[in-house]
C-alpha cells in the first residue's frame, strides 16, 4: 500500500519534470522565432548585429523584464527573452524537483542533494 | 538565369565579407545548425560534436563556437529528456546524484576554456572526436550486465528502479552500483562538457553502463537529463564572460532544434548500419582535421 503511494508520487514527479522541460523549450523557441520574424519584417533581412555585454543571467532577465514592462518592445527583446527562458528551463526543473522531494516525497536525503545542485547552479548564474 | 547567378555571386561575396570580420550570416548559421542537429539526432551523439568543427571551419573563433554550442545543448537535451521522463524510463535519483558532480566539472571546464589558448582546445576536441569514433567502432550490442550485489553506498543512495520495456512487454527491475566511482568520473564528463561545449553524452552513457551497471535505456535517457543541467552550468560561465551573442545564438538554437526534430523522425527509416558508417567517416575526418589545426596553431 505504502509502496503504491510512493509509486504514484514518483509518477507525478516524472510528469511534472517532463512538462517543465517541454514547456521551457517550446516557450524559448517561440520567443526566439517571433523576434527573428519580426526583425525580418521590419528590416527585410534576417541577420542581427548586436551582442550583450558580460552579465549574469539574473541581471539579464531583470533587464529584459524591465524593458518589457516599459513597453519598449523590440525584436531583440524577444530573442533575449527566448535565450533566458532556455537557460531557466533546467534551473526551474531542478527547483521543482527539490520542492517535490521535500514536500511530496519527504525524502530529505535527495532534498539535500537537489539543494546542493541548485546552489551550485545559482552560484554559476551569479558569476560576473 | 543570369540574374539568379548574379544574385548568388552577390550573396556569396557578402557572406565571405562577413566571415572575414568573424561574423556569420544568419542563413549560413541556420543551415549549418540544422545539419548538425539532424546528424546529431540520427547518430545519437548530439549536435555539438558536428556544430563546433563546422563553425570553426567556416572561420568562427573556437571559443565562441564552444559558447554558442553549449547553449544549444540545453535545448536539444531538454527537448528529448522531456519525452523520456514522461515515458518513465529516466531515473531521476541517479540523475540528481550525478548532477552534483557534472555541474562542478562544467564550471571548472568552462573556466579553463576562457583562459586557455586555442591550440590545445583544437587538439582536445580532436581527441574527443576520435574517442567517440572508437566507441562507435567497437559499439557493443546492447548487452546489460546487471549488478549482482549492490554496495552499501549505492543502496543508501536508493539507486534502484524499474521501467516498463515496450519491446519485451515486461517490467525490468535494476539497481545501480559503484556510485562512489561513478560520481567522481562524472566530474570528468562534466569537465569535458564545459571545456568543449558539447553534451559529452557518449562518455556519460559509458560511465552509467560500465561502472554503475544501469540498463542501456535507463543510462541513455538519464544521461540526457543530466546533460541539460550540466550545459546550463557551462553556459553561465560563458554568459558572464560576454561570449553568448544572441545574434549568433538565435539561428543556432532554432537550427539545432529543427534539425534534431527532423533527425528523430527519419531515424526510424534508415538502417542502423548506413548511419553508423556515415558517422564513422565524418568523425574520423573532423577529428584528424581538428588535431592538425591545433598542432598548426601551436607550432
Amino acid at each position: 500500500m505504502e509502496s503504491d503511494e510512493k509509486r504514484s508520487i514518483e509518477y507525478k514527479m516524472d510528469i511534472l519534470v517532463g512538462y517543465i522541460l517541454l514547456t521551457g523549450v517550446l516557450v524559448s523557441i517561440v520567443l526566439i522565432a517571433t523576434g527573428v520574424v519580426w526583425h525580418y519584417v521590419d528590416t527585410g533581412h534576417l541577420g542581427f548585429d548586436y551582442s550583450i555585454a558580460g552579465m549574469n543571467l539574473f541581471q539579464f532577465v531583470l533587464n529584459e523584464i524591465h524593458q518589457f514592462t516599459q513597453f519598449h518592445l523590440r525584436p531583440r527583446l524577444f530573442v533575449n527573452l527566448g535565450i533566458a527562458a532556455l537557460m531557466l528551463t533546467p534551473y526551474i526543473r531542478v527547483l521543482a524537483s527539490m520542492l517535490f522531494f521535500a514536500l511530496a516525497e519527504q525524502n530529505y536525503k535527495y532534498t539535500t542533494f537537489t539543494a546542493i545542485v541548485l546552489m551550485v547552479l545559482t552560484y554559476g548564474l551569479f558569476l560576473r | 538565369m543570369i540574374r539568379f547567378v548574379c544574385r548568388l555571386t552577390h550573396y556569396v561575396s557578402i557572406n565571405i565579407h562577413l566571415l572575414k570580420e568573424n561574423r556569420m550570416s544568419f542563413e549560413i548559421l541556420l543551415l549549418v545548425s540544422i545539419v548538425a542537429g539532424f546528424v546529431g539526432a540520427m547518430s545519437g551523439m548530439g549536435g555539438g560534436v558536428i556544430l563546433i568543427p563546422a563553425l570553426t571551419l567556416l572561420g568562427m573563433d573556437i571559443k565562441h563556437a564552444i559558447a554558442i554550442s553549449i547553449v544549444s545543448v540545453i535545448a536539444t537535451s531538454s527537448g528529448s529528456a522531456s519525452a523520456y521522463v514522461r515515458d518513465r524510463i529516466t531515473n531521476l535519483k541517479v540523475g540528481m546524484f550525478l548532477e552534483m558532480f557534472t555541474i562542478v566539472g562544467a564550471l571548472v571546464g568552462a573556466a579553463i576554456t576562457l583562459i586557455s589558448s586555442r591550440g590545445p582546445l583544437f587538439i582536445i576536441f580532436g581527441l574527443v572526436l576520435l574517442g567517440s569514433w572508437l566507441t562507435l567502432l567497437l559499439q557493443r550490442h546492447e548487452m546489460w550486465r546487471p549488478i549482482e550485489h549492490q554496495d552499501k553506498f549505492s543502496n543508501w543512495l536508493e539507486l534502484n528502479g524499474e521501467y516498463f520495456d515496450h519491446a519485451s512487454n515486461e517490467t525490468i527491475a535494476y539497481c545501480g552500483g559503484r556510485a562512489y566511482l561513478g560520481g567522481p568520473l562524472m566530474f570528468g564528463a562534466g569537465l569535458i562538457a564545459g571545456l568543449l561545449g558539447i553534451g559529452a553524452g557518449a562518455l556519460k552513457v559509458l560511465i552509467h553502463d560500465l561502472v554503475m551497471g544501469l540498463p542501456p535505456k535507463v543510462s541513455t535517457t538519464t544521461s540526457n537529463l543530466i546533460i541539460g543541467v550540466t550545459a546550463l552550468a557551462g553556459t553561465s560561465v560563458y554568459l558572464a564572460a560576454g561570449m553568448i551573442s544572441p545574434a549568433l545564438a538565435a539561428p543556432v538554437i532554432l537550427g539545432i532544434v529543427a534539425g534534431a526534430f527532423i533527425g528523430t523522425r527519419i531515424l526510424v527509416k534508415l538502417t542502423n548500419q548506413s548511419v553508423r558508417l556515415f558517422f564513422l567517416i565524418i568523425l574520423a575526418i573532423l577529428g584528424v582535421e581538428m588535431i592538425i589545426r591545433g598542432v598548426g596553431t601551436i607550432a
